[in-house]
């Protein structure tokens, strides 16, 4: 894939902010969300919730691009995303230092 | 022979070529040494055979001595075979009853001992007398072509030829590896020697392509298998799934303004942004967007699909599949372009490594009005204005060691270019051009270089640049400038630049793939990849295969006006045989003698053409047999040579023909010693 060594038409780009939702005591832990979220959004917690399951929490909350897959792929209904704005990419300044 | 048939007479030609054979044989000892050879009833000598007094020395010496036979004792049959066979065919001989030794090539040019040469001539033409003998009149196998063309790769040189051949009033395939046609002269901002902008003078060429009724446009697609022959080729293709519906899609730009997924784009060289779902750029033609589920945050699960949920007429289908189309066509242009060298190869001058090192592309896209600048020159590590600016010619070209050991042939124009746009927009920047030498040889291009130094006040320095390097930038606003080391062999001084911006002329490189596609066409490639012509000189369009030609940089290097004017002569060439209807094939095919053949299918996995099939015995129901498809056989002998019963021969290089010429050949000594050897 081409390398970015620049983002000259960065001002011109913007993307999806979400915000992600989670009603802590309906997960049952399977992880679905954890796995399969694209952006690596989430991780386990560090404790149970009051059922015993280690249910997911928010790694960073700058990089939920709201696709909706959590929502999609909970058995539970215990985690959705909404959106929140459109934003500058955060990862565009990372994306060329990774290059160089 | 028969004692039916009519007694041989063979007439034997000798030629002096000028003095590249006449020097090293006595030619005058070698016709007077073929007179009295049994069925031999002519033979003369001619300065140039293939000039027309010889070719009507021929021509009458057939009529009046009623030739049976005829040997050309000249240069390497590649080179005049065609001419001489004509010309016995003229005089009502079967053109396959005349035989060329060669005695340039294989005899004259290869040795200097004059008494021995034309002792070693003798042998030569005495044993392709002995071989005329024994020759069969054959007559070419004529098949039908299937009228329509393909071009694979649609940049300027694909382009062109496909529209003169669609304008001829065939049919054309044109293919396309990208989701755009237009290829690398697309990315340009203006062209030189004129300055005209090459998106206005590219643009209506690519709309006409999409617009043509003879033109089948096929984008994001490659070929994948090759069957046939000239005139009947069958070729499978892979259209790959662009997951937006092409007749759908109205460009309304609601599916990339949605989409989350942000890659650099490749059409700006990585200077800029685009979207998973996206247009390369604002003129592509098909005018419509394409999703890389690369880039996509996934489609297996299906994970975001906001594109789906916004395309108001439902153009995005996130489940097609690749889809694989058999074309039948009776010829094929190669036009598959170029590609810079990767910067991995150039090291020491800092590509990939320093930001503001950039290459001729890049440079391109950052002087176009729709480059991500919007035209704009500004340095990809902050954004300002480059003041002193250093352009490098023959990074890796003409650099064996580093790179390619060619001339990459558009530098040194284009990096005029580049110095004088830098110029016009930056009237008080300082270019400096580090150059081997300038190698302006179009029309108005030497003009066009020396208006750059004299008028333009572009510092040119001859010489190579050692090293390229960035300053400690601790402390500075700049962040450290650009150290270039060269040297001024003009002046003989050693030059040291601090530059804000330097732009690399990197190597031209053929596409890539292209050793793939030849393999599947099967066409040769030189040792970088460039498809080779069948003569340098005096067939440079064609490929060694028939019905298939090249335009364009897949062949070698070259600028816009000399890819055009190949792509309108390979579009001339390719419509030869559409218009004829039918081809003629050579008959010196292999053919089976099914008496002898027991059907043990030992030559089929041996042909490379595909050409022999074993099928059931239609006179014996049990036994089985070769068959030989005479317009799938290029004549190569393997399959003759591998027959353990002799049932297949070659026709015009027939069994009894090569012993007749070996026995001829060797001398009485060397039969004695093989057979004791035995």
């Amino acid at each position: 894939m081409t390398s970015l060594q620049a983002a000259f038409d960065a001002d011109k780009i913007e993307i999806p902010l979400g915000q992600v939702h989670i009603v802590r005591d309906r997960c049952k832990g399977c992880g679905y969300c954890i796995k399969y979220c694209p952006r690596e959004v989430l991780e386990v917690s560090e404790k149970p919730n009051d059922k015993g399951y280690y249910f997911p929490r928010v790694k960073d909350e700058d990089t939920c691009l709201n696709c909706g897959l959590c929502e999609l792929i909970c058995p539970e209904f215990a985690i959705w995303s909404t959106l929140t704005r459109y934003v500058k990419p955060k990862l565009i300044k990372e994306m060329v230092n990774e290059s160089f | 022979m028969s004692p039916s048939e009519p007694k041989p007479a063979i007439g034997v030609f000798i030629c002096h070529c000028g003095k590249n054979i006449a020097t090293t044989i006595d030619v005058e000892e070698l016709t007077q040494n073929m007179v009295g050879i049994e069925g031999v009833a002519f033979a003369e000598n001619n300065k140039y055979m293939c000039s027309e007094p010889g070719q009507k020395l021929i021509h009458d010496a057939i009529r009046d001595k009623g030739l049976t036979g005829v040997v050309i004792a000249a240069c390497s049959p590649r080179l005049h075979e065609i001419t001489f066979r004509k010309t016995v065919a003229t005089a009502d001989l079967n053109p396959f009853l005349c035989e060329v030794a060669n005695i340039r090539e294989q005899c004259s040019w290869v040795h200097k001992d004059k008494e021995k040469a034309t002792k070693k001539a003798i042998k030569i033409v005495k044993s392709s007398v002995e071989k005329v003998k024994l020759s069969d009149p054959l007559t070419p196998i004529s098949v039908p072509v299937t009228k329509k063309c393909m071009v694979i790769g649609a940049g300027i040189s694909g382009i062109q030829a496909a529209l003169d051949i669609a304008d001829a009033g065939f049919k054309v395939v044109l293919i396309e590896k990208n989701s755009s046609i237009g290829g690398h002269m697309a990315q340009l901002s203006e062209t030189f020697p004129t300055l005209d902008c090459s998106q206005c003078i590219l643009t209506p060429k690519m709309m006409e392509v999409g617009n043509h009724p003879n033109i089948k446009l096929l984008t994001n697609s490659e070929v994948v298998e090759v069957d046939g022959y000239v005139g009947n080729f069958n070729i499978k293709v892979k259209k790959k799934q662009r997951y937006v519906d092409i007749d759908k899609c109205t460009g309304c730009n609601e599916c990339t303004n949605v989409c989350p997924a942000v890659v650099p784009s490749e059409f700006n060289e990585g200077l800029g942004l685009r979207k998973a779902i996206y247009v390369p750029f604002p003129q592509a033609v098909p005018q419509a967007y394409i999703l890389d589920d690369q880039a996509c945050l996934g489609l297996l699960p299906l994970a975001c699909s906001k594109c789906m949920d916004v395309c108001e007429p439902g153009a995005i289908d996130l489940d097609q599949h690749p889809e694989y189309l058999d074309i039948e066509v009776g010829t094929i242009i190669v036009a598959t372009g170029y590609d810079l060298i990767p910067k991995e190869n150039i090291g020491e001058y800092g590509y990939g490594k320093y930001k503001d090192v950039v290459n001729g592309l890049q440079f391109e896209r950052l002087l176009s009005a729709s480059g991500p600048t919007a035209g704009e020159i500004r340095r990809p590590s902050d954004g300002k204005i480059p003041q002193e600016i250093v352009f490098v010619q023959c990074v890796g070209s003409r650099d064996p060691e580093h790179g390619m050991p060619y001339c990459s042939k558009i530098c040194c124009m284009y990096t005029a270019k580049h110095a004088k746009l830098y110029k016009h927009a930056v009237h008080d920047g300082q270019p400096y051009v580090f150059y081997i030498d300038i190698r302006s040889d179009g029309k108005g291009y030497e003009e066009f270089v020396q208006q750059a130094i004299v008028e333009e006040d572009i510092i040119y320095l001859r010489g190579k640049v050692s090293r390229i390097f960035q300053e400690d930038g601790k402390g500075k606003e700049d962040g450290g400038k650009l150290i270039v080391w060269g040297v001024d062999t003009l002046t003989g001084k050693k030059i040291e630049i601090a530059a804000d911006m330097v732009v690399l002329t990197m190597p031209i490189i053929p596409s890539e793939g292209i050793k793939d596609l030849a393999k599947k066409l099967k066409i040769s490639t030189d040792a970088f990849g460039f498809i080779t012509e069948a003569h340098p000189k005096l067939r440079p369009i064609d490929t060694a295969t028939r019905g298939i030609f090249l335009a364009g940089c897949s062949q070698a290097p070259k600028d816009i006006p000399d890819t055009v004017a190949q792509a309108s002569g390979a579009a001339a060439k390719a419509v030869i045989p559409l218009l004829q209807g039918k081809i003629e094939l050579d008959p010196q095919t292999s053919t089976v003698n099914e008496d002898g053949c027991s059907g043990c299918g030992m030559c089929e996995p041996l042909c490379e053409y595909g050409a022999i099939d074993i099928i059931e015995d239609p006179s014996h129901p049990k036994k089985k047999i070769a068959k030989v498809n005479d317009a799938l056989c290029e004549g190569c002998g393997s399959c003759a040579v591998a027959c353990p019963s002799g049932a297949l021969e070659q026709k015009g290089f027939k069994s009894d023909q090569l012993y007749a010429m070996i026995d001829e050949y060797l001398t009485e000594e060397d039969k004695t010693c093989l057979k004791t050897k035995k």
